[in-house]
């Protein structure tokens, strides 16, 4: 299929007037078309630092990044990005906040209203459109925050440890729903998580991180039954092999 | 709201039955007090146990309003200071919040100027009044100007902190969108400081009041705070109360004014 995005040699370094951080060193792998990659590593390794590198919010200090071959530009809306909080804006409704990224860049269109409205419909907030973010549950209000990503129809989605905040049931139920949404929606996705059993469940590859400067140490390819919801595998066997496997790779 | 109400339990009923009484029992409680209050003020007046003449009384300053709305003096004078103050506060909300926009999108000039506004901040403004009479004439500039300069450096302050505490995020969130740095300032920044901007226009209603009759203190041929500085001069204790009183009720009414807009605006917004 190609690949959508690559990373060679990239390397970031923070400046602070106290010191500077080198948070990514030599850092390379690729991301093809349709693939689910989660990138995990020990906290504060440099995973936020690394997506949004890849979301041109920074700049690398050297190496390559590109999509679809092209270099990324600050203003390209290639990637989508979710935050670990759901940013919803308290003061617009669920519909104004899903589609506040079509009035920039004058996105504006009816093709694209279609298109957010239609995700509402689809994922369970048909009867929401109108409600105020206050007004809906942890699991809802994320997934609000996913279809607003998506009515952008990146080529990309970035997602920044996105479950962290919830409580582990609805957490997990969110894993099912946004994991199913993604898939349907044929998306190439990026998971930065600290949590080895949820980048299991949802990838099908996991890239892991050395700490701090990160360089990718393994990579590793998922071989899980496609039709498995992330709850599946985490009772199928091979969920614990790999888990422990990873759970070595942190380790030393 | 009836037939929901018909829905509550018993102990739910109870429970709003109780904090009906509550909130009643407290608008009692203030409406006597203000009687009690001014009840025994009479009385100690009319008994002589205290001077009138000193520290007037409810009647006589009922008298006095009488008299001056008669004369039209009340009228003449309630309408200069108001004018003075409604223009103070408009010309200082405004521009304190336009500045603070500007020193929000601008860091280079934000942190040069950061030094002097805080000793503006700290200066007690009624110390340039000598400055504003000689710059400004003795007329009513200087005290809009006096007005002026005791709301606007509050709300650059205030806003700017306010506009700076904007969650870091949601600034992140709306350029990984692609917004423009004028659609992040219309979309998120404004909207979410206007709990600020209600707090300080709250707070610029006390202060331009503040700055207008300090100002007509300084100089004035008209206002509320003339009528004060005169009714002090010639010992007519009545007067500066009855005026007062009146400044107590513009003051609140300028108040009401802005809750009410804050209460239409949330509704809108909530709706
Ligand atoms: N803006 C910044 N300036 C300086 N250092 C930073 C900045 N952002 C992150 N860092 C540092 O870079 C390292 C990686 O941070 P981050 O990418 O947030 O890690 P992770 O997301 O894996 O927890 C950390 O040590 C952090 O302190
Ligand atoms: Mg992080």
């Amino acid at each position: 299929m190609g690949n959508i995005l690559e990373l060679k040699d990239v390397e970031l370094i923070y400046h602070s007037p106290q010191s500077e951080t080198h948070a990514l060193e030599k850092l390379s792998f690729q991301v093809e078309n349709g693939e689910f990659v989660s990138i995990v590593g020990p906290s504060g390794c440099g995973k936020t630092t690394l997506l949004s590198l890849i979301a041109g919010i920074l700049k690398p200090t050297s190496g390559k990044i590109t999509i679809s071959g092209k270099h990324i530009s600050a203003d390209a809306s290639q990637t989508g990005y979710m935050f670990q909080r759901d940013n919803l804006f308290e003061w617009l409704n669920i519909w104004k906040n899903v589609t506040l990224g079509l009035g920039f860049k004058k996105r504006f269109t009816n093709e694209n209203k279609d298109y957010a409205n239609n995700l509402l419909n689809k994922y369970g907030l048909k009867d929401f459109k109108s409600h105020y973010p206050s007004q809906l549950s942890g699991g809802m209000r994320q997934r609000v925050a996913l279809i607003r990503t998506l009515s952008l129809r990146p080529k990309l989605l970035l997602l920044d440890e996105p479950f962290s905040a919830l409580d582990y049931q609805t957490r997990l139920a969110v894993q099912d729903d946004v994991h199913a949404i993604i898939k349907n929606e044929q998306k190439t996705a990026i998971l930065v998580t600290h949590d080895i059993g949820e980048a299991i469940a949802l990838s099908s590859k996991i890239i892991v991180l050395t700490s701090r400067p990160a360089t990718v140490k393994n990579i590793i390819n998922l071989d899980f039954d496609k039709n498995l919801t992330p709850f599946e595998r985490r009772k199928n066997i091979k969920f614990n092999e790999y888990f422990n496997q990873i759970w070595s790779e942190l380790d030393s | 709201m009836k037939n929901r109400n018909l829905n509550y339990s018993s102990a739910h009923k109870k429970y709003l039955r109780g904090l009906k009484l509550k909130t009643f029992s407290v608008h009692l409680v203030r409406i006597l007090l203000l009687f009690v209050v001014l009840g025994l003020w009479e009385l100690c007046a009319t008994t002589q146990l205290i001077d009138p003449f000193i520290s007037s009384s409810p009647s006589r300053i009922i008298n006095q309003i009488k008299i001056l709305a008669g004369n039209g003096a009340l009228w003449h004078h309630s309408s200069v200071t108001l004018y003075e103050t409604v223009l103070a506060f408009s010309i200082s909300t405004l521009v304190g919040t336009i500045v603070a926009i500007l020193l929000y999108a601008v860091p280079f000039i934000r942190k040069v100027l950061e030094p002097y506004l805080i000793v503006l901040n700290s200066l007690p403004k009624i110390a340039l009044g000598p400055l504003i009479i000689v710059w400004m004439g003795t007329g009513t500039k200087a005290i809009v100007a006096m007005g002026i300069l005791i709301c606007i450096v509050i709300t650059t302050i205030s806003m700017l902190n306010g506009y700076l505490s904007v969650d870091k995020e949601k600034i992140l969130l709306l350029k990984t969108m692609g917004a423009s740095k004028l659609q992040i300032l219309f979309k998120l920044i404004l909207p979410a400081t206007f709990s600020d901007f209600i707090s300080i226009l709250k707070i610029n209603v006390g202060m331009s009041w503040v700055g207008t009759v300090m100002g007509e203190y300084l100089t004035s041929k008209a206002g509320l705070g003339y009528l004060i500085v005169y009714g002090g001069q010639v010992f007519k204790l009545d007067l500066v109360m009855a005026a007062i009183v009146v400044l107590c009720i513009l003051a609140g009414l300028m108040y009401a004014i802005i809750a009410s807009l804050e209460l239409i605006v949330n509704s809108k917004r909530n709706k």
